[in-house]
């Protein structure tokens, strides 16, 4: 039969060969299976502060899943969900080098309760400060993903407890499943710009006129870039300044009211990174460049940083204002304006002295105070370690109308707290600029009403904008568009609005970031090896029995032969 | 182990053509040619069946829970196509009316599962995603080996000068039931709702009760002279 088959084929090949060709080609591309399930995970952060590393070092991952509960772990792909997320099962797993760790995030985080969000947000610092090889995902949770999980679990839990028979039948029923991601080995990403953006109103007045500098960083931070929003931490911080902006340049353009103080506001970025962008536009100012407004009088330096919440508010200083200068005064000017409109509001002064030795700064004011600036920062946080100010459950939730008396889990903005917030800090400014205790004016009156209120609506309307995309700095180039939109924005209240960009340095780099953020992974169904030869051994069984049913096919046949024809035979 | 897996669904489809081949006894009357003939017909014969479905029957436009059985019932009957290859096959051939059904079904099955099974089975089952579908697939095929083999049969009878009265009927039905065998397992898949592995068992009884029918037949008028 051999030789009349290749005959036949060498024939019919010379005739075909277009489709050898073809298949051929059928034949060697790459092969895309289709996935269980496809969704997206972003990884945790990855960068170097001043040399320091930080952070999941490894982007690939093509393992098998197990949940934390399995024994094995080394080189799977562990999968825990938030609610069962603990610090020492996240280090069982590092020790026994698993190959990746995934934790399932529930896609409305208002649904888990206060304590593990509390607590999650106290690990993500742990998390990070753990330099580690193994690269550990965030991933919304869904129904496909669910289920995923809840089977993992059933296998996993079932090792190594039971009997030889059992894991036969386990495995010819078990799904297991294999975690592929898309996406190559993470690498640094070489000339980030960070972007920062300034804009001043004029004071009326002639020259040499004091100067107000009010800094809000507009980055946010969290365990995984792609998933911090950042909503208290420093979006009401944004907000409030640039409804400070719109407040103070309807002030300015009328003369009367045309104050004889220059006011320069300032967006850095980076600022969760140690304040890279203030540091640099520092440097540029005072060091390399003739005349500026920060070299001459600057007054003092005002910056907000977590405004969005509670009943408190803290003045960050490093060293105590002196009596008489402008600092003190501002200080007793948020005093007054708390004592008679506010009662609620509970104000402090916090004092820290600025400690060099430290790995990173405190608080923004900080980078003004090595210059010799006067500055303060002003949060209803009471300590700059406070992990509300890096975590990814900072999200805005819930606004002040909806639940009320809702327990929100996690830091969130509260839309009533801000404005507040947000009078307060503009009345205080206000009576400073315009001397209006010297000048007998009562701590009652109020100058932002009517036409010059606070308007909730705008404020409600930043935050959502800014809320509703991750602001990483890892994230914003120059190019994206809340960079942009920002700037848009100061632009039509401020004059002279300007970009500063900062880059690492070449050859010793204060801050590298890397890429691979957000990759699609994929869950491919598969079986374990043990099932593949079960099959081969009952497929060779059947071919036997298929081989011995035709080779006795005549029985049958005569069978049928003499049950349809017992007539023929008798003659 | 991915490349094993399609090794066992390639040995579970294959294999039993080739035992068939062998122990069926056509190896010793030189019958590859005219398998490989009937190979050609097949894939001439679905060509025209497509060409002509493409050009005479609309795309069903209805709901998409909705089965359309009309129009799935008319295009089975373009299947009787399949009885038409067959007979030419097998009329080309001469011999042994058993010779004559072997090789045009060993050669329309193999045909058929060359063009349909192989190339799912080798980009399906290659990769990490396993399925059971294709070990259904290639249970599947070997179910319509037998199917093809009692379709021949069939066929075979029908066109006999020679064929009793009283068969006249059982050979008919018998004949309409294999050309509508595809719509009645859809029909059954669809009205009871069933598993993919029961509606494999289901296919697999038909099949066995066709053959069987054919068989009886067949032995009846070939040893009632």
């Amino acid at each position: 039969m051999f030789e009349e088959a290749s005959e036949v084929l060498e024939n019919m090949l010379k005739w075909s060969f277009p489709l050898s060709l073809v298949l051929f080609l059928v034949l060697v591309c790459p092969l895309r299976a289709e996935a269980a399930h496809e969704f997206s995970v972003y990884r945790m952060q990855q960068y170097d502060l001043q040399g320091q590393t930080y952070g999941s070092r490894n982007a690939i991952l093509n393992t098998e899943a197990r949940t934390v509960d399995a024994e094995v772990l080394s080189r799977r792909c562990v999968m825990v969900r938030l609610a069962d997320f603990s610090y020492e099962k996240y280090q069982k797993a590092l020790r026994q080098s698993a190959g990746a760790v995934v934790i399932i995030l529930p896609q409305n985080m208002s649904t888990m309760p206060q304590d593990i969000v509390q607590q999650f947000m106290e690990l993500e610092p742990e998390l990070l400060a753990t330099e580690t090889i193994v690269p550990v995902y965030f991933a919304l949770e869904d129904e496909e993903l669910l289920s995923i999980y809840t089977q993992t679990q059933i296998s996993s839990s079932s090792q190594g407890s039971s009997s030889a028979a059992e894991v036969l039948l386990h495995t010819a029923t078990a799904n297991g499943f294999q975690m592929v991601t898309s996406g190559a080995q993470s690498k640094a990403v070489s000339d980030w710009a960070i972007t920062s953006l300034e804009g001043r109103l004029t004071g009326a007045g002639g020259e040499d006129l004091p100067t107000i500098v009010l800094v809000a960083h507009y980055d946010s931070f969290g365990v995984a870039p792609w998933l911090s929003y950042g909503a208290d931490s420093n979006g009401s911080g944004v907000a409030v300044l640039l409804e400070l902006a719109r407040l103070f340049s309807r002030l300015y353009s009328y003369k009367r009211t045309h104050a004889g103080y220059n006011l320069l506001f300032f967006l850095s970025g980076g600022g969760k990174f140690n304040y890279q962008g203030t540091k640099r536009w520092l440097e540029d100012n005072l060091d390399h460049t003739d005349s500026s407004l920060l070299q001459d009088n600057v007054a003092f330096v005002l910056c907000l940083d977590t405004l969005g919440n509670s009943d408190n508010l803290h003045l960050h200083v490093s060293k105590p204002p002196k009596e008489g200068s402008p600092q003190h005064a501002l200080l007793r000017e948020l005093e007054t304006v708390a004592a008679h409109q506010h009662p609620d509001l509970k104000f402090s002064m916090v004092h820290k002295k600025i400690n060099l030795a430290d790995d990173t700064l405190a608080w923004e004011h900080e980078r003004f105070g090595i210059r010799r600036l006067p500055a303060f920062t002003l949060s209803h946080l009471e300590s700059h370690r406070s992990p509300a100010r890096h975590s990814i459950m900072d999200m805005r939730s819930v606004s002040s109308l909806e639940g009320a008396g809702e327990d929100t889990a996690g830091p969130h903005v509260d839309l009533t707290k801000l404005s507040r917030n947000t009078k307060v800090i503009a009345e205080a400014l206000a009576r400073v600029i315009y001397n209006l205790t010297e000048k007998g004016v009562g701590g009652d009156l109020q100058i932002f009403t009517e036409q010059m209120q606070v308007q909730e609506d705008q404020l409600a309307s930043l935050v959502d904008w800014l809320t509703a995309q991750p602001r990483a700095a890892q994230l914003l180039d120059k190019d994206s568009s809340i960079v942009n939109t920002l700037e848009y924005y100061l632009s039509r209240y401020l004059k002279d609005v300007k970009r500063h960009l900062v880059r690492a340095d070449k050859r010793d780099p204060e801050f590298v970031f890397y890429d691979q953020l957000k990759q699609t992974m994929n869950a491919y169904r598969v079986k374990p090896a043990i099932f593949d030869l079960l099959l081969a051994v009952c497929i060779a069984s059947y071919l036997g029995v298929l081989y011995l049913a035709v080779q006795n096919f005549g029985l049958l046949y005569g069978f049928l032969r003499r049950v349809t024809a017992p007539r023929v035979k008798q003659h | 182990m991915t490349l094993f897996h399609f090794g066992n669904c390639f040995s579970l489809a294959y294999f039993p053509y080739f035992i068939t081949y062998k122990c069926s006894g056509l190896s010793e009357y030189n019958a590859f040619w005219r398998c490989v003939q009937a190979g050609a017909t097949y894939l001439f014969v679905q060509l025209c069946k497509m060409l002509f479905l493409a050009t005479f029957f609309p795309t069903w436009e209805g709901g998409a829970g909705v089965y359309d059985f009309v129009g799935e019932f008319m295009k089975a009957t373009v299947d009787l196509a399949d009885l038409l290859g067959l007979h030419l096959v097998m009329s080309r051939n001469a011999g042994k009316g058993e010779y004559k059904i072997m090789v045009a079904a060993m050669g329309w099955a193999t045909a058929e599962l060359i063009m349909s099974r192989c190339i799912p089975l080798w980009v399906g089952a290659r990769g990490i995603e396993f399925d059971w579908k294709y070990i259904q697939m290639s249970f599947d095929s070997n179910i319509s080996l037998v199917h093809y083999i009692a379709m021949a049969a069939v066929v075979w009878m029908f066109t006999r000068y020679d064929l009793p009265k009283s068969f006249r009927l059982p050979v008919t039905i018998l004949l309409g039931l294999c050309v509508y065998k595809g719509f009645l397992m859809e029909l059954f898949v669809h009205v009871f709702l069933l598993g993919s592995w029961t509606a494999l068992l289901v296919k697999a009884v038909l099949t066995g009760a066709i053959s069987l029918c054919s068989l009886f037949l067949f032995v009846t008028l070939v040893h009632s002279n």
